[in-house]
């Protein structure tokens, strides 16, 4: 199963191992941690908000919060698209003010990564001036909330791997 | 004065919320994955304007609080509670504070950690817990084996474990969400 649990072929947590069993003490937070994981990158109905945007933002995300693995992860989406632009823009962390749309969601992801109380009803605002609408914001505002997550649990198992790499 | 409290703290939308007389089948079908005490909370139903996100992250934060056996219900709160406050949200703060104390009787000992810090604990097993979650909260690429070891050396199993670190990386989505999608209002001083 491991090829299909994003965390844990991160991880590279193999069948059998204790970490890989001890996650099955728990099915319901695998399977809704992947479904979520899903739903939030490459749902059936995207709305506004495209496959590639998506990966984007949390490519973004991802290294905001400083996961490498995660943010390769991440990256490699948008190879495999061949959205090489949204890479660079993704990438981009200098902060230098950036025409466009992605620039503008990728900066909301600055935010909710790393400042959510700065969110003003002005920060929604503006996003509902550039067509998108409340499904597709709540949509990134998930995902953006969401990679901070997954980079926890991968920290905590890595954690844990540890202790057993020393006992 | 701190401005963390375990009054009720109330919460405006900064989208509007789906309407329960009018919500879609899908809003619907993923607002009932939710912990049904909350399914009809503002907050649950302004997530819902995107269902396919909501049905899977509700089940998720279900199974992550109220999962059977493992980490006890009050230290999962307690420890939800410190991350909340480490990531400066005041009404998930508030709101797992009050739980905690409600399942612990321990509520002069949450009131100390939200006035003076959770460094103020006192309780050995809530303190470890509290140093956890705030090194995973703030520092996850700091967190190493040794951050390990003070929970272990109070007898926490794998399991246990297994449920903290899922707690602690729920509320690093779950404040995210409350703070970015509205706004709290704390109870008049």
């Amino acid at each position: 199963m491991s090829d299909d649990d994003l965390i844990e072929s991160i991880l590279g947590i193999a069948p059998g191992s204790p970490l890989h069993v001890l996650r099955r003490r728990r099915p319901e937070a695998l399977r809704h941690a992947q479904g979520a994981y899903r739903e939030l990158l490459m749902p059936e109905d995207p709305g506004n908000i495209s496959h590639a945007d998506r990966a984007a933002l949390a490519l973004r995300t991802a290294l905001r919060e400083g996961d490498a693995a995660l943010a390769a992860h991440f990256r490699g989406l948008l190879e495999k698209a061949g959205a090489q632009e949204a890479i660079m823009l993704a990438e981009d962390l200098s902060g230098a003010p950036m025409e466009g749309r992605l620039p503008a969601l990728l900066r909301y992801a600055d935010v909710v990564a790393t400042r959510p109380d700065d969110v003003t009803q002005e920060t929604i605002d503006a996003l509902s001036g550039m067509g998108l609408t409340p499904r597709d914001i709540v949509a990134i505002t998930q995902l953006v909330s969401f990679v901070p997550y997954q980079v926890r649990v991968i920290a905590g198992l890595r954690a844990m791997m540890q202790e057993g790499a020393a006992a | 004065m701190s401005r963390f409290t375990m009054e009720e703290v109330g919460w405006t939308p900064r989208i509007p919320p789906v309407e329960a007389e009018t919500a879609t089948p899908a809003q619907l079908a993923a607002l009932e994955a939710c912990p049904p005490a909350q399914r009809r909370s503002t907050y649950f139903l302004t997530l819902a304007n995107d269902p396919a996100s909501l049905g899977e992250r509700g089940a998720l934060f279900n199974t992550v609080m109220y999962a059977p056996r493992g980490l006890p219900r009050a230290d999962r709160e307690f420890s939800t509670a410190i991350v909340s406050m480490a990531n400066g949200c005041v009404y998930c703060t508030s709101v797992h504070a009050r739980r905690f104390a409600d399942l612990s009787k321990q509520r002069e000992a949450m009131q100390r950690v939200l006035d003076e810090g959770h460094k103020a604990e006192i309780d050995p097993r809530r303190r470890a817990i509290a140093d956890f979650s705030e090194k995973l909260t703030l520092t996850p690429g700091a967190v190493t084996a040794a951050d390990l070891a003070p929970l272990r050396a109070l007898g926490m199993d794998e399991l246990e474990l297994l449920d903290l670190i899922h707690s602690i990386a729920m509320f690093a989505n779950a404040n995210r969400l409350m703070q970015s999608l509205g706004e709290s209002e704390p109870p008049a001083a």
